[in-house]
Formats: structure tokens, sequence, C-alpha cells
């Protein structure tokens, strides 16, 4: 039994291939069927996301990789030679490694990302309803899964922002904890303090309050956060309400003072105040971080919390793959294992006939004899048939998968197996 | 088998337990933190038993002398630690108090004298209220002021922008405050009921209000210091230095009044 892997990604295509070759949800039960039928396929799987589209087989020889390669081209428009260029082809243990490690995200652009393990999981289950699995596959996804969730667990890879807003957000949380019931004052409509609003919105904010030069503009902007536009005169009693203050115009001045937000804290009665300052120049007074109970953060700030988010990242990428190349072996080991046992079974039984044969002919020629004497006997041919049993079923579990296969017809050959 | 080789034990488990969290600051690994707490709830299980023997063997409570008060805090202290860690999966809080029950417990070890009968003029309810109260009080300001810590080592870093070994370890700032907040308002509520037990239980048998001792010093002065603490949490002026500087006094005049116990 063969494990194939046929597929491209981030790394070996521009988006212009990938594109072509991308499948949308709603077509994936038709291109399982399709790629089921390709003779010689006995299960069939598709990864297909922004930046990867893999076709995942097991079949009876790999003779298929061609059909597959073929039927890509075929589906893409693309030339085969022009398409071969980008593709890898990867086989059993190297398909096992790559799964593990693009469920975990150590294979993605962003190293960590959180969202490939969900993407895989669907992938599975898309394949499960078709009925496109085999147990080989089955076997594969499911120890995917526990792969990913145990690579998250362990290292916590995709706990830590790399993005600008995400960072914002990180510290949010790690001032408030829960976001849930803040509210935001949003001053500006420059796209990443839009986009960090987004994503505290996220995060369940009870309001965000948006105040802009153009009272238009704030008004369109709250309209998109189900928020309430603010004139920019009138800040100063939301400094003491809201929680989070981002600030992202093109003002080149200060915006905020300390006197400000010394008035706004005494009103919150010390509550803590979260003020990201976005902008360049900078919109809020950097003296204002010297007030307790004020944590402010500007841009430089939170790209260096990126920054080094990304190198823990790193630094925890290299302890995931210890994991998934210990979880790869283990795998490979079980497999193994449950793909010998039919034949090991086999093996038993055959064994085990031809023993109560022979003892039962011997004991019609001893005639009568004593039941302990009945149960030495017994226990005498039980031993040298599990001696006999022992090296082949050892060899067989512990054999790598490219001896396995002429391993096991071996064993057949010799005891007479069907 | 000796009575105190369950206190022994307790110890060891308290020990390793210890040095495995604080390895954890380094090694970063959640494996070897929850490795850490389950050999401390083993030292707890120990601690545990050895508590009911003295009980068992003398017939009150074990809050006679100073190793079997300062053995009770710290079995106290433990339970107030895994009930808010059940509760709220801070690890952080464990960096303080793990390292602190063990020093609790060593001076159990050291000092030497359990199972001691207690004079009968102590044989009062009264007294044991005093005693008791006290005791879980001290507990559980102790525990707030590990997280009163928590909450000042996550302002500092937020301040600072420079993260610290603790930085993945400690939970929000809100959090923090707000579990140092609550354990040191219930703290000193029970803690104040067990001063006024043992003023009344004074002026019941000597006819004194207090009787003015270390332990009796120390034990009012961190009375003021963990007044003071509350009352800048509840009318919110705290400050990052000054809440540090004030739980640091209130911690060693805790100590002060826990080794200030030889007998009562």
């Amino acid at each position: 039994m063969a494990l194939i892997l046929v597929g491209l990604n981030h790394r070996t295509a521009p988006i212009g291939v990938r594109e072509r070759l991308s499948i949308a949800d709603a077509q994936l039960p038709v291109m399982l069927t399709e790629l089921k039928a390709i003779g010689g396929i006995d299960g069939a799987s598709l990864l297909s996301t922004c930046n990867r589209v893999e076709a995942i087989v097991s079949a009876s020889n790999e003779d298929v990789i061609d059909s597959i390669v073929k039927w890509l081209s075929e589906r893409s428009g693309a030339h085969r030679t022009s398409l071969e260029k980008h593709l890898y082809v990867l086989r059993y243990e190297d398909v096992i490694k790559h799964l593990f490690r693009v469920a975990s995200g150590l294979d993605s652009m962003v190293v960590g990302e959180p969202q490939i393990g969900g993407q895989v999981r669907a992938a599975f289950l898309i394949a499960q309803r078709c009925g496109s699995l085999d147990s080989l596959l089955e076997r594969l996804f499911e120890g995917t899964m526990r792969v990913a969730k145990r690579v998250r667990t362990d290292t916590g890879i995709g706990e830590h922002a790399v993005s600008v807003p995400y960072a914002a957000v990180e510290l949010a949380r790690k001032i408030f904890g829960d976001l849930r019931g803040l509210q935001a004052l949003l001053l500006g409509a420059g796209e990443i303090g839009e986009l960090t609003a987004e994503h505290l919105n996220g995060f369940g904010l009870r309001q965000i309050f948006v105040a802009n030069r153009s009272h238009e503009s704030a008004q369109q902007l709250a309209s998109r956060f189900n928020g309430q536009a603010i004139y920019f005169e009138g800040i100063d009693p939301y400094l003491a309400t809201c929680d989070i203050v981002i600030a992202s115009t093109a003002a080149p001045h200060y915006l905020i003072e300390p006197p400000q937000i010394e008035r706004a804290l005494a009103a919150r009665r010390m509550r803590t105040l979260f003020l990201i300052d976005l902008s360049v120049p900078r919109n809020i007074n950097p003296d204002v971080a010297k007030i307790d109970g004020a944590y402010l953060y500007n841009i430089d700030d939170l790209q260096q919390v990126a920054d080094s988010n990304r190198e823990l990242r790193r630094e925890k990428a290299e302890k995931a793959e210890t994991i998934v190349a210990r979880e790869v072996e283990n795998f490979r080991h079980r497999l193994v294992a449950q793909d010998a046992v039919p034949t090991i079974l086999e093996l038993q039984q055959r064994l085990e006939s031809i023993r109560t044969a022979e003892l039962e002919k011997t004991l019609r020629k001893l005639g009568p004899i004593t039941a302990e004497q009945r149960e030495s006997i017994e226990m005498l041919t039980t031993q040298m048939v599990n001696k006999i049993l022992h090296y082949p079923i050892l060899r067989l579990k512990d054999s790598e998968p490219h001896e396995r296969e002429s391993l096991r017809e071996t064993i057949r050959k010799i005891f007479g197996l069907r | 088998m000796s009575p105190n080789a369950t206190l022994y034990l307790a110890l060891a488990f308290y020990a390793a337990g210890t040095i495995v969290a604080l390895a954890t600051l380094f090694a970063r690994g959640r494996h070897a933190q929850h490795a850490g707490l389950a050999l401390m709830i083993g030292g707890w299980v120990s601690h545990t038993i050895w508590i009911g023997t003295i009980c068992a063997r003398t017939g009150h409570p074990p809050l006679t002398n100073l190793p079997e008060a300062a053995s009770f805090v710290a079995w106290t202290v433990f339970l107030a630690e895994l009930v808010l860690f059940i509760r709220y999966r801070v690890h952080a809080a464990s960096f303080f108090v793990y390292p602190l029950v063990l020093m609790l417990l060593t001076i159990s070890a050291v000092v030497r004298e359990p199972f001691a009968q207690m004079d009968p003029s102590l044989r009062s309810g009264l007294f044991t209220t005093h005693v008791l109260l006290s005791t879980v009080g001290v507990a559980a300001l102790l525990v707030g002021l590990a997280f009163s810590t928590l909450a000042f080592v996550q302002d500092r870093a937020l301040k600072s922008k420079h993260r610290g070994a603790l930085w993945e370890w400690i939970p929000s700032l809100n959090v923090c405050r707000t579990l140092s907040y609550r354990t040191l308002a219930v703290g000193f509520s029970i803690y104040t009921l067990g001063i006024l037990a043992g003023i009344l239980w004074s002026y019941r048998t000597t006819s004194e209000l207090i009787d003015l001792r270390v332990k009796q010093i120390g034990g009012v002065v961190a009375w003021i210091l963990f007044a003071i603490l509350l009352q800048s949490y509840i009318s919110g002026v705290y400050r990052g230095p000054r809440t540090a500087v004030i739980s640091a006094c209130a911690f060693l005049a805790t100590v002060i009044a826990i080794l200030g116990i030889h007998r009562v």
C-alpha cells in the first residue's frame, strides 16, 4: 500500500498558479469523487487553502502519481510541464510528517497560525462525508489532528500575536483579561487603527465610539462596528468611560495630553486605561505613559511586541518540530503494527490448527493418558508454536514500510497462508 | 514509624515541587508546572496526615506552638492556592506560594516541639476561635500578597514594555488585582475577627486587652498595613511601587508575628 501526496504551496507556486488549482468547499465532493475514480486509488482527500492545494491518496502502487498530476493539470487548465515545476510529490513517511507539520502550522506562511488546524479538520470531515477515505487515510487524519492539538497545547505556538493589530489585542487581553463589556474610543480613520478596532471588536467589546475630523467619516466607520460617532472636540468625557483608546489620525500634533488622562483616571477611580497610538507623528503625548493606571503603546512598541513574538514562535517551532518527529515515528510504528495484524492473526491460526491436528493424532496413538500428562503435552506444543512465531511476528511489526510488503508476502508463502 | 515521618515526607515533596515550579521560569514547560503542582499536592496530603496525627495525639487543633502554627498556616496557604488555581488556573502564583509553604513547613521541621500538650488554661472555645481565625486570616492575606506581587510584576512589565520571565505565566492585570483584592478582603475580615476574639480572651483571662509581646506587636502592625493596603484598593488610589512597599512590610510583620509564636 502506497501513501502519496501531490501538491503545491506558497513556497513552490506563485498565487497565479495556486488560484487556478484552488478548490472551493462546495466543489470538494465532486473533486474527491473524480480523484478517487482514478484507477489504483483506494482512498483520497484534498486540502485546499489560500496557501496550498494538496491531494493525499492511498493507492495500491505509485503508478497513480502520473494520473494525479494529469488530473491536476487538466482541472487547472495548465500545461503539464509548466505545472510540474511547482508540484512536489511525497511518499509514505514524508506524507505523514508533512501533514503533521501542516496541521500544526509549521509549514504555514506565518509559522504557528492557528487557522490551518481547522482547515485540515474541515478537509478530513468533507472527505469522510463523501466516503472517499479508506482506513489508512482515516487513521492518518485522526493522527494528524491529535498531533496538531498536542503541538499547540504543549508549545503554545499560536498564542502570540505577530501583527501590529493582533499585538494590540494581545496587550489589551493582558491588561483586562476578558474584553467583553469594555468600551473603546477610536480617534481618526487610519487604516491600521480601523483594523485594530475591528480585531478588538471581535473579542466582544460592548461599544466603540468613533471620532474623526470629518463627522461623516466617523459615522460611516462607526456603522461598521455598530458603534457611535462622536464629535472630535468632545472626546474628554469618553476618555473617562472608555477602557481602550486607539489614536490613528493624520494630525501633526498631540491630541491627548497628560492632564486629560489624569482627569479621566480620577473619574474612572483609577480603573486602568489602555492607550494605543498608531499615528506618525504621534497623537498621544508620551508623558501619558508615566501616569499610573495608564498604559501607552505606540506603533513602534507594538511592532516590537510583534517582532519578539515572531522570535518566540521560532523558538517554539523548534520544540514543535521535535514533537512532530517523535509523533511521526510513533504513528509509523502503530501503522505498521496495525497493518501486520491480519497476517499475524492468520499465521497464529494456521499454526494453531496444525498444532491441534497433530496433537490429536499423537494422543490417539498414545492411548489413555492422565489429565496432567495431557496438560504437559499441550503446554509443550503451545510453547513450541509460540517460539516459532516469535521472530516472524517481531520482524513483521518492526519492518520498514518499504520492506514490509515483501516480508509479508514471504511469510505468507513460507507458511502457506492464503 | 516516627510520627514526624509524614512531616519530612511533606517537606521533601514541597521542596521538590518548589524546585520544579521555579525551574519552569527558565524552561517554560507546562508539563513541568503540572509536575510541580502534583508534587505539592503530594506534600499537602502528607502534611494533612501529619496535622491529623497531631490532632489525634494531643486532642486539640495543631496551633499550640510555633511549629504547629507555622505548619497550619502553610497548610491553609496551599489549600487557598489550590482552590484559586482550580478556579482561575493562575500558574504564576506558585512562584511565590510554593516557596512560602516550603519556608513555613521548614520552620516546623527545624523548631521541633510539636505534639505539646496544651496548657489547661488555654483550653477555651474563645482561645481556639482566636487562633483558628487568626491563622486562616493570615493564610488568606499571604495568598493575597502573592497575587498583589503578581499584579505589581505585571504592571511593571506593561509599563516598561519589557516582558520578564513571568510574563507568560501571569494572567491579566485585572485578574491579578481582583484576586488580590478579594483574598485580602476575605483574609482581613477573618484576621480582624481573630484579633477581636484574642482581645476578648485576653481580657477575660488577664483583665488586660492586649499583652504586648513580639507576636502581638507584629500581628497589630501587620493588621494596620493590610488595612492600608486594602483601603488603597477600595479607594482606587493604589500606586505600583507604594503598594509593593506596603505589601513587603506587611509580609515582614506577618512573618515576625508567626516567628513570635514561641509558646502561646
